[in-house]
């Protein structure tokens, strides 16, 4: 088909069905959206640099969608950089021929956050080495799309760890230190983005700019936890420590409210070095406890041990035995329990990861369970952040909505250390009325073997999200196709305060336009 | 630009067509890694070799490395062998006709192990490129191996295909068999670095991971096992390495391997892997064939 080419800012007539619209004037149904406007003379500029734009449809079909797998679309095109250079280039171009921008790492967003609908995808993970590690100093300089599962396998050969990231291990640093990152050793450690010591940043502008709580410390204030608003991460100094085994302590609860009390109860007292809740329905509630030395467990069993109210597995058998034969009509949903229970918990014993009955490589066997038992091609797992005293509350009323919405589903709770109120946790998955410890919870419906329409999984997270908005909490991911509810969830106020300082640092507005402005 | 497995499965499902991801298609190794920690548990490596299958009906000139794509049909005539254990190898440098002579005693000795004189490389490498096997030649390679109960079978890529056409065999790889002795067990030392061979370990790994953690824990040996213990290729033993080992990434990979241990010598499963940490590293590398038993 021979479509013809015509001057800038003249409506041409539909090339594809002129005839049905005689008399009507083509208008876009989306003028504020970026149409691909400039886009070959875009291409032309950054060719012209030497950088590699990849247009073929191979190529962007990679990235048309996240680990959510709601939000589908396809960049124009695809750009792997090579260096923070080659991202300069870049966005000097894009600010130029106001072309947006999308960075990716991993692409575990969940709400499309990652997702180029349109423009150019800067996809991160070609940026994946480790430049420095300093044992001296106990830090590793990385570049920012390295995943953490590669960064652990480098610092193991040094017998040395990070100190915390998701368990996840497709996650990339910079796309985690974009958001936080949160472990079952945050309630200790706090977020993975508290972690960063000093970060190389290529600024909206162009310009390549080191940054730590010294040097440019305002520009390290927005980038962490900016959504990728504020500069795009190349490289990033973090924290490291020394490798350790844990042992881990499993109590088991029949109530969401006693579990969460407990959970709080250990992040308060520091009782241990990871906690968090893990539960099947809000059934069997499963808090998990765990040391990385003997020293830390034997205080554990002296001091607090005895102040916990779950129980061990034997006897939560018992009580769930004398549960089910009261409830006899419930029988379904106690096969489901039992299986759940049987399949999943031999996946944290695993032989070649245990040793002298401490489990090695954490993050992997929760990140391969993680992936086996929650994931899948959907991920569906809306998430509230609150201060301490509201969060049994946020976490009874979405448990009634994951009731009310699916048979089966889980929540995972986990404490995050504050390092103070620092200027990054505003208009940030940090609620703003927390202090010393946050905690956040997802809502997460299993999927397997039954097909939602999209609009019952929205229905379900947007009755999440309203609960955060009705209670004044935070969410860890706000950006995407939930970016509607930054205005009520955070005030106009706050949102204004940030666009104002977004458009300044980005004044075509550009880089990751999509996801929360 | 390369893609993953799933990047290519993404490419598919966007609309892309074979032709547009053959690079990536063909830049595969096949050393199966993926596939035990797919969660989904796709059977990967044998996606991507029907991939190739179906790449190869659409083009007329193929990569510089694959076997010809007809006329092979290699005959070679062996009777039926009678003894309970086989093993199928060839011979290359390094391992000759003198090294499966010491397997076979260290397996047993010739009254319980015969050596087929088809070793069946060129099905692994038909089946590698995607490219046809005839029938006819599939008999002929697998009728001889009918009596035996466990195949000793070096070359991985076989592992899968003789387990399917050969159903109730117990197909092993030359490491395991080897060292379920005891005697070659308490060769190796912590002071050793045992390098797997990676396409047979990753078709049957759900056992041999636990085959391997034994070995571990029993010698104290290290492994070429990353952290969520998948056996780390050099990617050796691919039709690209035949063609150009250092193009294929291989001893960059082994750099990869090695970086970081402290080892005195490292004992290669695979016969294609001898070469490539003999050329990265500055220890002595061995094949496990070379293990005596009694004097290692």
């Amino acid at each position: 088909m021979h479509i013809p080419v015509f001057e800038r800012g003249i409506i041409p007539p539909d090339p594809v069905a002129p005839d049905s619209l005689k008399g009507i004037p083509r208008q876009k149904t989306n003028p504020s959206r970026w149409q691909g406007d400039n886009w070959q003379d875009f291409v032309r500029d950054l060719q012209s640099r030497g950088v590699t734009v990849c247009e073929g449809r191979a190529d962007c079909s990679v990235f048309m969608t996240d680990a959510g797998g709601v939000a589908y679309s396809l960049p124009h095109g695809v750009v792997r950089p090579n260096s923070a250079e080659d991202i300069s280039k870049v966005l000097r171009a894009a600010q130029a021929h106001r072309v947006p921008v999308t960075t990716r790492g991993g692409g575990l967003t969940t709400e499309g956050e990652s997702v180029a609908f349109g423009g150019l995808l800067l996809d991160m993970s070609s940026m994946n080495r480790v430049l420095e590690i300093n044992s001296d100093a106990m830090t590793v300089r990385t570049q920012a799309g390295i995943f953490w599962h590669q960064l652990a396998e480098i610092l193991r050969r040094d017998n040395l760890d990070y100190l915390s990231a998701p368990l996840n291990l497709t996650a990339s640093v910079g796309g985690t230190l974009g958001v936080g990152g949160i472990d079952v050793n945050s309630p200790r450690l706090g977020c993975s983005a508290d972690q960063a010591v000093v970060l190389q940043v290529v600024t909206p502008t162009g310009d390549i700019v080191n940054c730590s709580e010294r040097e440019n410390p305002d520009l390290m204030e927005r980038v962490l936890f900016g959504y990728g608003q504020f500069g795009v991460i190349t490289e990033a100094t973090l924290k490291i420590r020394k490798f350790t085994p844990i042992t881990i302590q499993y109590f088991y609860y029949s109530s969401l409210r006693t579990a969460i009390e407990d959970l709080q109860f250990i992040a308060r007292e520091d009782a241990s070095d990871y906690s968090g809740i893990l539960t099947i329905l809000d059934r069997a509630i499963t808090l998990l406890v765990a040391f990385d030395s003997d020293e830390r467990e034997r205080e554990f069993n002296t001091r607090w041990k005895r102040s916990l109210r779950g129980h061990g597995e034997a006897g939560f058998g018992l009580r769930m035995a004398g549960h089910y034969t009261m409830h006899p009509w419930r029988i379904k949903e106690a096969a489901y329990i039992i299986g759940r229970r049987f399949k999943l918990f031999p996946e944290f014993w695993r032989p070649e990861f245990m040793h002298h009955g401490k489990i090695i490589d954490r993050t992997v066997v929760f990140s391969r369970a993680v992936w086996k038992f929650w994931g899948g091609p959907q991920m569906v797992i809306p998430d509230l952040s609150s201060k301490a005293e509201k969060f049994v509350e946020a976490v009874e009323r979405g448990n009634a909505v994951c009731r009310k919405y699916f048979r089966h589903y889980t929540l995972y709770c986990v404490g995050i250390k504050l390092r103070g109120r620092l200027p990054r946790y505003e208009m940030s998955c940090i609620p703003p009325d927390a202090s010393d410890i946050a905690y956040g919870c997802e809502f997460e419906p299993m999927l397997r073997g039954t097909n939602y329409s999209r609009d019952y999984l929205q229905s379900f997270k947007n009755e999440i999200y309203d609960i955060g908005v009705d209670m004044g909490l935070s969410y860890y991911r706000f950006g995407g196709m939930m970016k509607g509810y930054i205005r009520r969830a955070m005030g106009d106020e706050l949102v204004d305060k940030h666009l104002a300082m977004k458009k300044a640092a980005d004044p075509a507005m550009v880089l990751n336009a999509e996801v929360i402005f | 630009m390369s893609h993953t497995r799933k990047g290519r499965a993404r490419a598919l499902q966007g609309g892309a067509t074979i032709e547009d991801i053959a690079a990536s298609v063909d830049a595969c190794l096949l050393c199966g890694s993926c596939e035990p920690v797919c969660p989904e548990g796709i059977g990967i490596a044998s996606m991507n070799m029907e991939q190739r299958s179906k790449l190869n009906k659409l083009r007329t000139n193929y990569p510089p490395w694959y076997p010809k794509p007809s006329g092979i049909n290699t005959r070679i005539k062996d009777n039926a062998l009678h003894n309970s254990i086989i093993l199928i190898a060839g011979e290359y440098p390094g391992f000759d006709i003198k090294a499966h002579s010491n397997v076979i005693k260290l397996l047993g000795g010739n009254k319980k192990v015969s050596l087929a004189a088809d070793d069946g490389r060129d099905i692994a490498g038909l089946l590698e490129a995607g490219l046809p096997v005839s029938q006819d030649r599939i008999d002929n390679f697998i009728r001889p191996l009918r009596h035996a109960d466990k195949l000793v079978v070096p070359e991985g890529l076989l592992h899968v295909p003789l387990r399917k056409w050969l159903s109730g065999k117990k197909v092993i790889g030359i490491g395991e068999a080897l060292l379920s002795s005891a005697h070659i067990r308490k060769a190796l030392g912590p002071e050793d670095l045992y390098i797997i061979e990676c396409r047979g370990y990753h078709s049957d790994y759900e056992r041999l991971v636990k085959f391997y953690d034994r070995l571990r824990k029993e010698t104290g040996c290290q492994t070429n096992l990353d952290l969520q213990r998948i056996a780390i290729p050099t990617g050796a033993s691919s039709l690209q390495a035949k063609k150009d080992v250092e193009a294929a990434g291989c001893l960059e990979q082994a750099r990869w391997i090695i970086r970081g241990r402290s080892m005195k010598r490292i004992v290669v499963e695979d016969i294609a892997d001898l070469d490539v940490f003999q050329r990265v590293a500055d220890v002595p590398v061995i094949h496990i064939s070379q293990f005596s038993g009694d004097n290692s």
